[in-house]
Protein backbone atom coordinates (compact mmCIF):
# COMPACT_ATOMS: atom_id res chain seq x y z
CA UNK A 1 0.00 0.00 0.00
CA UNK A 2 1.33 3.19 -1.33
CA UNK A 3 2.27 6.00 1.78
CA UNK A 4 2.62 9.00 0.01
CA UNK A 5 0.82 12.15 0.85
CA UNK A 6 0.99 15.13 -0.16
CA UNK A 7 3.69 17.89 2.05
CA UNK A 8 0.09 19.59 3.38
CA UNK A 9 -1.64 16.43 4.08
CA UNK A 10 1.24 15.53 6.35
CA UNK A 11 1.72 18.75 8.30
CA UNK A 12 -2.20 18.70 8.63
CA UNK A 13 -2.47 15.58 11.06
CA UNK A 14 0.10 17.84 13.51
CA UNK A 15 -2.43 19.28 15.99
CA UNK A 16 -1.15 22.61 17.92
CA UNK A 17 0.78 21.67 20.96
CA UNK A 18 2.23 18.45 19.03
CA UNK A 19 5.89 17.48 20.19
CA UNK A 20 7.96 17.64 16.82
CA UNK A 21 11.26 15.56 16.36
CA UNK A 22 13.78 17.12 13.75
CA UNK A 23 16.25 14.89 11.87
CA UNK A 24 18.75 17.69 10.36
CA UNK A 25 21.93 18.85 11.86
CA UNK A 26 22.93 22.62 11.48
CA UNK A 27 22.95 22.86 7.95
CA UNK A 28 22.75 19.40 6.57
CA UNK A 29 19.12 17.28 6.31
CA UNK A 30 16.91 19.89 7.39
CA UNK A 31 12.67 19.51 6.98
CA UNK A 32 12.88 22.72 5.20
CA UNK A 33 9.97 22.43 3.07
CA UNK A 34 8.04 20.84 6.62
CA UNK A 35 9.14 23.57 8.47
CA UNK A 36 7.77 25.82 5.98
CA UNK A 37 4.79 24.41 5.58
CA UNK A 38 4.29 24.30 9.66
CA UNK A 39 4.64 28.02 9.98
CA UNK A 40 2.17 28.41 6.78
CA UNK A 41 -0.49 26.48 8.33
CA UNK A 42 -0.36 28.51 11.44
CA UNK A 43 0.99 25.75 13.52
CA UNK A 44 1.55 26.76 17.44
CA UNK A 45 2.77 25.82 20.76
CA UNK A 46 5.38 23.27 19.60
CA UNK A 47 7.67 20.95 21.13
CA UNK A 48 10.69 20.66 18.77
CA UNK A 49 13.40 18.11 19.81
CA UNK A 50 16.61 17.70 17.71
CA UNK A 51 20.18 16.59 18.68
CA UNK A 52 21.59 20.16 17.18
CA UNK A 53 19.45 22.38 16.34
CA UNK A 54 19.48 23.54 12.75
CA UNK A 55 17.91 25.74 10.48
CA UNK A 56 14.69 24.22 10.62
CA UNK A 57 14.46 24.91 14.24
CA UNK A 58 15.35 28.25 13.83
CA UNK A 59 12.21 28.76 11.20
CA UNK A 60 9.91 27.10 13.15
CA UNK A 61 10.93 29.45 16.09
CA UNK A 62 11.04 32.26 14.21
CA UNK A 63 7.55 31.81 12.09
CA UNK A 64 6.13 31.49 15.96
CA UNK A 65 5.51 27.94 16.04
CA UNK A 66 7.63 26.78 18.90
CA UNK A 67 6.89 26.73 22.65
CA UNK A 68 9.78 23.89 23.74
CA UNK A 69 13.01 22.92 21.92
CA UNK A 70 15.09 19.83 24.14
CA UNK A 71 18.80 20.11 22.21
CA UNK A 72 21.95 20.37 22.65
CA UNK A 73 22.18 23.49 21.39
CA UNK A 74 22.79 24.31 17.65
CA UNK A 75 23.50 27.24 14.81
CA UNK A 76 23.79 27.87 10.95
CA UNK A 77 27.59 26.51 11.13
CA UNK A 78 29.78 29.54 10.61
CA UNK A 79 26.79 31.71 9.18
CA UNK A 80 25.73 32.09 12.68
CA UNK A 81 23.77 30.82 16.07
CA UNK A 82 20.16 30.18 16.04
CA UNK A 83 19.35 34.27 16.01
CA UNK A 84 15.73 34.04 15.69
CA UNK A 85 15.22 30.70 18.32
CA UNK A 86 17.88 32.45 20.61
CA UNK A 87 16.15 35.63 20.93
CA UNK A 88 12.90 33.87 21.87
CA UNK A 89 14.67 31.41 24.11
CA UNK A 90 15.90 34.82 26.05
CA UNK A 91 12.80 36.91 26.13
CA UNK A 92 11.29 33.44 27.49
CA UNK A 93 8.58 32.98 24.84
CA UNK A 94 10.34 29.80 24.35
CA UNK A 95 11.37 26.60 26.96
CA UNK A 96 14.98 25.37 26.66
CA UNK A 97 16.16 22.21 27.81
CA UNK A 98 19.90 22.00 27.23
CA UNK A 99 20.92 17.93 27.27
CA UNK A 100 24.25 16.89 25.79
CA UNK A 101 24.11 15.19 22.32
CA UNK A 102 24.52 11.62 23.85
CA UNK A 103 22.10 12.33 26.04
CA UNK A 104 19.17 13.51 23.67
CA UNK A 105 19.99 10.83 21.43
CA UNK A 106 19.48 8.21 24.21
CA UNK A 107 16.79 9.64 25.09
CA UNK A 108 15.15 9.08 21.71
CA UNK A 109 16.95 5.39 21.52
CA UNK A 110 14.64 4.81 25.55
CA UNK A 111 11.53 5.38 23.79
CA UNK A 112 12.45 3.49 20.60
CA UNK A 113 12.64 0.56 22.59
CA UNK A 114 9.93 1.30 25.21
CA UNK A 115 12.59 1.49 27.86
CA UNK A 116 10.90 2.91 30.95
CA UNK A 117 14.57 5.42 31.46
CA UNK A 118 18.07 4.75 30.24
CA UNK A 119 21.52 5.33 32.53
CA UNK A 120 24.08 7.10 31.25
CA UNK A 121 26.89 9.03 32.65
CA UNK A 122 27.15 12.16 30.58
CA UNK A 123 26.51 15.28 32.60
CA UNK A 124 27.35 14.42 36.21
CA UNK A 125 28.58 16.88 37.77
CA UNK A 126 28.22 19.40 35.59
CA UNK A 127 25.48 22.47 35.62
CA UNK A 128 23.35 21.13 32.39
CA UNK A 129 22.83 18.15 34.45
CA UNK A 130 22.48 21.22 37.41
CA UNK A 131 19.80 23.22 35.68
CA UNK A 132 17.60 20.32 34.13
CA UNK A 133 17.12 18.71 37.55
CA UNK A 134 13.57 19.81 38.91
CA UNK A 135 12.90 21.20 35.58
CA UNK A 136 12.99 19.12 32.89
CA UNK A 137 11.13 15.44 33.33
CA UNK A 138 13.80 14.10 31.07
CA UNK A 139 16.21 13.28 33.39
CA UNK A 140 16.79 12.41 37.05
CA UNK A 141 20.15 11.61 39.21
CA UNK A 142 19.82 8.48 40.52
CA UNK A 143 22.09 5.40 41.53
CA UNK A 144 23.09 2.15 40.06
CA UNK A 145 20.92 -0.04 41.71
CA UNK A 146 24.16 -2.91 41.56
CA UNK A 147 26.88 -0.69 42.21
CA UNK A 148 25.36 2.40 43.84
CA UNK A 149 27.31 4.48 41.66
CA UNK A 150 25.18 7.85 40.84
CA UNK A 151 23.50 7.53 37.19
CA UNK A 152 21.67 10.10 35.15
CA UNK A 153 18.28 8.48 34.17
CA UNK A 154 17.17 10.14 31.15
CA UNK A 155 13.68 9.42 30.05
CA UNK A 156 12.21 8.37 26.95
CA UNK A 157 11.97 11.25 24.71
CA UNK A 158 8.78 10.02 22.80
CA UNK A 159 7.86 12.74 19.44
CA UNK A 160 4.58 12.59 18.14
CA UNK A 161 5.84 13.32 14.76
CA UNK A 162 9.34 12.80 13.73
CA UNK A 163 10.03 14.77 10.35
CA UNK A 164 13.04 13.10 8.69
CA UNK A 165 14.78 14.03 5.07
CA UNK A 166 15.69 11.29 2.78
CA UNK A 167 17.49 10.25 -0.37
CA UNK A 168 15.20 8.58 -1.20
CA UNK A 169 12.37 6.41 -0.11
CA UNK A 170 9.71 3.67 -1.57
CA UNK A 171 6.23 3.84 -1.61
CA UNK A 172 5.88 1.35 1.42
CA UNK A 173 8.24 3.76 3.34
CA UNK A 174 12.28 2.45 3.53
CA UNK A 175 13.92 5.11 3.33
CA UNK A 176 17.80 5.35 2.03
CA UNK A 177 19.83 8.09 4.23
CA UNK A 178 23.50 8.76 3.05
CA UNK A 179 26.09 9.63 4.72
CA UNK A 180 26.48 9.54 8.90
CA UNK A 181 22.99 9.61 10.01
CA UNK A 182 23.72 11.17 13.56
CA UNK A 183 20.53 9.67 15.86
CA UNK A 184 17.80 10.01 12.86
CA UNK A 185 16.70 5.97 13.34
CA UNK A 186 17.12 6.73 17.01
CA UNK A 187 14.22 9.56 16.06
CA UNK A 188 12.55 8.21 13.35
CA UNK A 189 11.98 4.81 15.50
CA UNK A 190 11.19 6.57 18.80
CA UNK A 191 7.97 8.90 17.27
CA UNK A 192 4.45 7.70 17.47
CA UNK A 193 4.45 8.56 13.56
CA UNK A 194 7.32 9.41 11.20
CA UNK A 195 6.97 11.28 7.95
CA UNK A 196 9.72 10.86 5.46
CA UNK A 197 10.59 13.67 2.92
CA UNK A 198 12.60 12.25 -0.14
CA UNK A 199 14.13 13.79 -2.30
CA UNK A 200 12.82 11.38 -4.79
CA UNK A 201 10.41 8.34 -4.21
CA UNK A 202 10.88 4.88 -5.74
CA UNK A 203 8.33 2.47 -6.56
CA UNK A 204 7.53 -0.32 -3.78
CA UNK A 205 10.15 -3.05 -2.79
CA UNK A 206 12.73 -1.11 -5.83
CA UNK A 207 15.51 -0.36 -3.20
CA UNK A 208 18.70 -2.16 -2.26
CA UNK A 209 17.78 -3.05 1.54
CA UNK A 210 21.63 -2.90 1.89
CA UNK A 211 20.77 0.64 2.36
CA UNK A 212 17.70 1.35 3.49
CA UNK A 213 18.34 3.55 6.67
CA UNK A 214 14.65 3.27 8.14
CA UNK A 215 12.28 0.31 7.10
CA UNK A 216 8.89 1.27 5.94
CA UNK A 217 7.17 -0.45 9.71
CA UNK A 218 8.71 2.02 11.04
CA UNK A 219 6.95 5.08 8.66
CA UNK A 220 3.82 6.35 8.48
CA UNK A 221 4.04 8.46 5.54
CA UNK A 222 6.18 9.66 2.43
CA UNK A 223 6.28 12.74 0.68
CA UNK A 224 7.96 13.86 -2.45
CA UNK A 225 9.75 16.90 -1.55
CA UNK A 226 12.79 17.59 -4.70
CA UNK A 227 15.42 19.91 -2.88
CA UNK A 228 13.27 20.06 0.38
CA UNK A 229 16.23 20.83 2.24
CA UNK A 230 17.19 23.94 0.61
CA UNK A 231 18.93 25.37 1.65
CA UNK A 232 21.16 23.06 3.71
CA UNK A 233 22.79 20.51 2.48
CA UNK A 234 21.87 17.03 1.67
CA UNK A 235 24.80 14.46 1.45
CA UNK A 236 25.88 13.01 -2.65
CA UNK A 237 22.79 15.45 -4.09
CA UNK A 238 23.09 19.35 -3.14
CA UNK A 239 25.23 21.28 -1.27
CA UNK A 240 24.04 23.79 1.08
CA UNK A 241 23.12 27.50 -0.50
CA UNK A 242 26.16 29.52 0.84
CA UNK A 243 24.31 32.59 -0.70
CA UNK A 244 20.98 31.73 0.79
CA UNK A 245 21.75 31.31 3.93
CA UNK A 246 23.99 34.28 4.49
CA UNK A 247 20.88 36.51 3.56
CA UNK A 248 18.58 34.31 5.86
CA UNK A 249 21.51 35.17 8.72
CA UNK A 250 21.46 38.71 8.27
CA UNK A 251 17.74 38.82 8.03
CA UNK A 252 17.78 36.86 11.63
CA UNK A 253 20.56 38.00 13.18
CA UNK A 254 18.57 41.77 12.38
CA UNK A 255 15.27 40.23 13.56
CA UNK A 256 12.35 42.15 13.71
CA UNK A 257 11.35 43.71 10.12
CA UNK A 258 14.06 42.43 8.26
CA UNK A 259 13.04 38.50 9.28
CA UNK A 260 9.16 39.30 8.95
CA UNK A 261 10.49 40.63 5.21
CA UNK A 262 12.50 37.27 4.62
CA UNK A 263 9.63 34.89 6.30
CA UNK A 264 7.00 36.82 3.52
CA UNK A 265 9.33 36.43 0.70
CA UNK A 266 9.93 32.54 1.24
CA UNK A 267 7.58 31.21 3.70
CA UNK A 268 4.08 32.76 3.82
CA UNK A 269 4.24 34.77 0.76
CA UNK A 270 4.54 31.34 -1.39
CA UNK A 271 1.57 29.08 -1.56
CA UNK A 272 3.59 25.77 -1.84
CA UNK A 273 7.51 24.04 -1.95
CA UNK A 274 7.03 24.20 -5.73
CA UNK A 275 6.69 28.08 -5.93
CA UNK A 276 9.19 28.39 -2.82
CA UNK A 277 11.75 26.86 -5.52
CA UNK A 278 10.36 29.01 -8.26
CA UNK A 279 11.63 31.72 -5.84
CA UNK A 280 14.97 31.26 -4.95
CA UNK A 281 15.64 30.33 -8.54
CA UNK A 282 15.44 26.83 -9.19
CA UNK A 283 13.72 26.30 -13.05
CA UNK A 284 11.96 23.56 -13.24
CA UNK B 1 59.90 31.20 5.72
CA UNK B 2 61.51 31.62 9.64
CA UNK B 3 59.21 31.52 12.58
CA UNK B 4 55.65 30.49 12.84
CA UNK B 5 52.30 32.01 13.97
CA UNK B 6 50.73 31.11 17.56
CA UNK B 7 48.00 29.08 16.14
CA UNK B 8 50.80 26.89 14.58
CA UNK B 9 52.66 26.56 17.84
CA UNK B 10 49.33 25.84 19.53
CA UNK B 11 48.52 23.13 16.97
CA UNK B 12 51.74 21.62 16.77
CA UNK B 13 51.81 21.46 20.77
CA UNK B 14 48.54 19.91 20.63
CA UNK B 15 49.39 17.37 18.01
CA UNK B 16 52.67 16.15 20.54
CA UNK B 17 49.84 15.15 23.14
CA UNK B 18 48.32 12.48 20.72
CA UNK B 19 49.62 9.55 20.49
CA UNK B 20 50.07 6.04 18.21
CA UNK B 21 47.39 4.50 20.23
CA UNK B 22 45.12 7.24 21.05
CA UNK B 23 41.33 6.94 20.21
CA UNK B 24 39.98 10.18 19.57
CA UNK B 25 36.98 12.09 18.69
CA UNK B 26 37.59 15.44 17.94
CA UNK B 27 35.31 18.41 16.98
CA UNK B 28 36.17 21.31 13.97
CA UNK B 29 38.84 23.64 13.85
CA UNK B 30 42.24 23.54 15.50
CA UNK B 31 41.81 20.41 17.48
CA UNK B 32 40.87 18.13 14.10
CA UNK B 33 44.27 20.18 12.29
CA UNK B 34 46.07 18.79 15.31
CA UNK B 35 44.94 15.60 15.32
CA UNK B 36 45.66 15.08 11.39
CA UNK B 37 49.35 16.69 12.22
CA UNK B 38 49.64 13.85 14.63
CA UNK B 39 48.47 11.23 12.10
CA UNK B 40 50.65 12.63 9.85
CA UNK B 41 53.82 12.61 11.72
CA UNK B 42 54.45 9.91 15.13
CA UNK B 43 50.76 9.13 15.11
CA UNK B 44 49.57 7.11 11.96
CA UNK B 45 47.69 4.56 13.76
CA UNK B 46 45.71 6.91 15.89
CA UNK B 47 42.00 6.94 15.34
CA UNK B 48 40.20 10.04 14.60
CA UNK B 49 35.64 10.07 14.68
CA UNK B 50 33.80 12.84 14.67
CA UNK B 51 30.03 12.73 17.02
CA UNK B 52 27.82 12.32 14.10
CA UNK B 53 29.03 9.38 13.33
CA UNK B 54 32.14 9.57 11.09
CA UNK B 55 35.10 7.12 11.28
CA UNK B 56 38.53 7.86 10.20
CA UNK B 57 37.77 11.40 7.90
CA UNK B 58 41.16 13.21 7.00
CA UNK B 59 39.34 16.48 5.63
CA UNK B 60 41.78 19.28 4.99
CA UNK B 61 39.02 21.39 3.12
CA UNK B 62 37.76 24.32 5.04
CA UNK B 63 34.61 23.40 6.61
CA UNK B 64 31.56 25.12 7.85
CA UNK B 65 31.00 22.58 10.69
CA UNK B 66 30.83 19.26 11.59
CA UNK B 67 27.89 18.19 9.19
CA UNK B 68 29.73 20.06 6.47
CA UNK B 69 29.82 17.31 4.21
CA UNK B 70 33.22 18.46 3.06
CA UNK B 71 34.38 18.05 7.07
CA UNK B 72 33.59 13.97 6.00
CA UNK B 73 36.30 13.61 2.83
CA UNK B 74 38.30 10.47 3.54
CA UNK B 75 36.46 8.85 6.22
CA UNK B 76 36.39 5.21 6.12
CA UNK B 77 32.98 4.04 7.70
CA UNK B 78 29.72 6.42 8.72
CA UNK B 79 27.50 5.63 11.38
CA UNK B 80 25.64 7.59 13.98
CA UNK B 81 25.79 9.17 17.05
CA UNK B 82 25.43 6.11 19.31
CA UNK B 83 27.86 4.11 16.96
CA UNK B 84 30.47 7.08 18.18
CA UNK B 85 29.35 8.71 21.42
CA UNK B 86 27.62 5.41 22.51
CA UNK B 87 29.41 2.49 21.85
CA UNK B 88 32.92 4.01 21.32
CA UNK B 89 32.87 6.64 23.94
CA UNK B 90 30.21 5.77 26.35
CA UNK B 91 31.67 2.15 25.76
CA UNK B 92 35.01 3.58 26.92
CA UNK B 93 37.34 3.29 24.13
CA UNK B 94 37.86 6.62 23.36
CA UNK B 95 41.34 7.23 24.98
CA UNK B 96 41.41 11.41 24.19
CA UNK B 97 38.81 14.23 23.69
CA UNK B 98 40.21 17.23 22.29
CA UNK B 99 37.94 20.64 23.40
CA UNK B 100 37.80 24.43 22.80
CA UNK B 101 37.13 26.51 26.11
CA UNK B 102 35.87 29.80 26.84
CA UNK B 103 36.89 29.35 30.40
CA UNK B 104 38.70 26.90 32.95
CA UNK B 105 39.17 26.08 36.69
CA UNK B 106 42.18 24.81 38.43
CA UNK B 107 40.65 21.42 38.12
CA UNK B 108 40.31 21.61 34.59
CA UNK B 109 36.43 22.15 34.65
CA UNK B 110 35.37 23.49 31.15
CA UNK B 111 32.65 26.42 30.59
CA UNK B 112 31.68 26.06 26.81
CA UNK B 113 28.15 27.21 27.25
CA UNK B 114 28.23 31.14 28.38
CA UNK B 115 30.01 34.02 29.21
CA UNK B 116 28.92 36.21 32.35
CA UNK B 117 29.74 39.96 31.15
CA UNK B 118 30.60 42.37 34.33
CA UNK B 119 26.82 44.18 34.23
CA UNK B 120 25.74 41.01 34.94
CA UNK B 121 24.57 40.57 31.53
CA UNK B 122 24.95 36.70 30.04
CA UNK B 123 26.58 35.91 26.91
CA UNK B 124 24.84 32.48 25.50
CA UNK B 125 27.32 30.66 22.92
CA UNK B 126 25.59 27.47 20.83
CA UNK B 127 24.89 25.04 23.35
CA UNK B 128 27.53 22.59 24.35
CA UNK B 129 26.62 19.52 21.73
CA UNK B 130 28.55 16.68 22.44
CA UNK B 131 31.21 18.26 24.50
CA UNK B 132 29.98 17.03 27.83
CA UNK B 133 29.86 13.79 26.69
CA UNK B 134 33.62 13.97 25.65
CA UNK B 135 34.53 15.37 28.90
CA UNK B 136 32.59 13.30 30.69
CA UNK B 137 33.05 9.77 29.22
CA UNK B 138 36.80 10.04 27.56
CA UNK B 139 40.24 8.26 28.87
CA UNK B 140 41.51 11.79 29.06
CA UNK B 141 40.82 15.41 27.98
CA UNK B 142 42.98 17.85 25.94
CA UNK B 143 41.75 21.40 26.02
CA UNK B 144 43.23 23.50 23.56
CA UNK B 145 42.05 27.67 23.92
CA UNK B 146 43.60 31.20 23.74
CA UNK B 147 46.02 32.35 26.85
CA UNK B 148 43.92 34.87 28.28
CA UNK B 149 43.71 35.97 31.98
CA UNK B 150 40.01 36.03 31.66
CA UNK B 151 39.78 32.14 30.82
CA UNK B 152 41.30 31.21 34.00
CA UNK B 153 38.44 31.64 36.85
CA UNK B 154 38.69 30.47 40.12
CA UNK B 155 34.61 29.15 39.59
CA UNK B 156 33.75 28.83 35.84
CA UNK B 157 30.81 30.81 34.86
CA UNK B 158 28.93 27.55 33.56
CA UNK B 159 30.29 24.34 34.51
CA UNK B 160 29.74 22.77 31.05
CA UNK B 161 32.27 19.80 31.42
CA UNK B 162 33.09 18.38 34.95
CA UNK B 163 37.38 17.97 34.84
CA UNK B 164 39.16 16.31 37.78
CA UNK B 165 37.41 17.19 40.70
CA UNK B 166 33.31 18.11 40.94
CA UNK B 167 32.79 20.30 43.63
CA UNK B 168 36.40 19.60 44.89
CA UNK B 169 35.82 15.69 45.53
CA UNK B 170 37.34 13.19 43.05
CA UNK B 171 35.53 13.22 39.97
CA UNK B 172 35.07 9.45 40.14
CA UNK B 173 32.67 9.97 43.04
CA UNK B 174 30.02 11.58 41.00
CA UNK B 175 30.12 8.57 38.90
CA UNK B 176 32.39 9.61 36.03
CA UNK B 177 34.84 7.83 34.31
CA UNK B 178 38.24 8.77 33.13
CA UNK B 179 40.79 11.52 33.91
CA UNK B 180 38.94 14.36 32.83
CA UNK B 181 41.07 17.45 31.73
CA UNK B 182 44.85 16.45 32.28
CA UNK B 183 46.73 18.93 29.35
CA UNK B 184 45.67 22.85 28.36
CA UNK B 185 47.22 23.79 25.41
CA UNK B 186 47.88 27.66 24.47
CA UNK B 187 49.30 30.10 22.19
CA UNK B 188 51.60 30.54 24.94
CA UNK B 189 52.19 27.28 26.93
CA UNK B 190 51.27 23.49 27.91
CA UNK B 191 49.35 23.08 31.07
CA UNK B 192 49.54 20.14 32.78
CA UNK B 193 46.26 19.77 35.02
CA UNK B 194 46.53 17.67 38.42
CA UNK B 195 44.40 16.67 40.74
CA UNK B 196 46.11 19.56 42.67
CA UNK B 197 46.01 21.97 40.61
CA UNK B 198 47.45 23.25 37.24
CA UNK B 199 51.38 23.10 36.82
CA UNK B 200 53.50 24.94 33.66
CA UNK B 201 54.70 22.37 31.65
CA UNK B 202 56.29 24.41 29.27
CA UNK B 203 56.67 27.96 27.56
CA UNK B 204 56.46 28.34 24.05
CA UNK B 205 59.64 29.63 22.15
CA UNK B 206 59.71 33.35 23.04
CA UNK B 207 57.58 33.01 25.96
CA UNK B 208 58.81 33.64 29.70
CA UNK B 209 57.58 31.46 33.03
CA UNK B 210 56.92 35.04 34.51
CA UNK B 211 55.06 36.53 31.75
CA UNK B 212 52.90 33.50 31.71
CA UNK B 213 52.54 33.04 34.75
CA UNK B 214 50.99 36.94 35.24
CA UNK B 215 48.74 35.65 32.96
CA UNK B 216 47.59 32.62 34.28
CA UNK B 217 45.38 34.16 37.09
CA UNK B 218 45.52 30.41 39.37
CA UNK B 219 47.47 28.84 41.42
CA UNK B 220 50.47 27.68 38.98
CA UNK B 221 52.79 25.36 39.79
CA UNK B 222 55.91 26.53 37.90
CA UNK B 223 58.75 23.95 39.80
CA UNK B 224 59.12 22.11 36.38
CA UNK B 225 58.57 24.13 33.80
CA UNK B 226 60.35 23.90 30.85
CA UNK B 227 60.55 25.36 27.10
CA UNK B 228 58.24 24.01 24.55
CA UNK B 229 59.75 22.42 21.58
CA UNK B 230 59.96 24.55 18.90
CA UNK B 231 58.06 23.61 15.79
CA UNK B 232 60.09 21.52 12.85
CA UNK B 233 60.29 22.69 9.04
CA UNK B 234 58.36 19.24 8.47
CA UNK B 235 55.50 20.34 10.99
CA UNK B 236 55.12 23.84 9.84
CA UNK B 237 55.07 22.38 5.89
CA UNK B 238 52.36 20.31 6.62
CA UNK B 239 50.28 22.77 8.91
CA UNK B 240 51.00 25.24 5.27
CA UNK B 241 50.52 23.49 2.76
CA UNK B 242 48.07 20.49 3.82
CA UNK B 243 46.10 20.18 6.50
CA UNK B 244 45.36 24.48 6.85
CA UNK B 245 46.47 25.83 3.61
CA UNK B 246 43.43 28.71 3.28
CA UNK B 247 44.67 29.41 7.15
CA UNK B 248 41.25 29.43 8.92
CA UNK B 249 42.33 28.05 12.18
CA UNK B 250 46.26 28.80 12.60
CA UNK B 251 46.82 32.30 10.84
Amino acid sequence: MSKVVSLAEAVATVEDGSHVALGGFAITRCAVAAAHELIRAGKRDLQVSQVTGGLDTDLLAGGGCVRKIVSSGGSIDRFGPLYAANRRILNGEIDFEEFSSLSVTLRFHAAALGLPYLPARSMLGSDLLGNLLGRSDGVRLERDPFTGAPVAALAPLRPDVAFVHADVADEEGNAVIGGPTWNIRELAFAARRTVVFAEEVAPAGSLDPDRVTIPAPFVRSVVLTPFGAHPTAVVGRYDYDRAHLELYASAASEGGDAYARYLDEYVLGVESHERYLERVGFVP
Amino acid sequence: MSGWTPGEMMAVAASHEISNDDVVVVGLGLPQVAALLAKGRHAPAATLALEIGVFGASSTTPSMGIADPRMWEGARAFGGIVDVLGYLLHGGRVTLGILGALQVDGAGSINSSLVVNEDGTVRRFRGSGGSNDLASLSGRVLVVMRHEPRKFKQRVDFLTNPGRLVDGRPRAEAGLPGHGTTAIVTDRAVLDVTEHGLALRSVHPGESVAAVAADTPLPLDTSGTHQTAAPTEDELQLVRHELDPHRWYTA
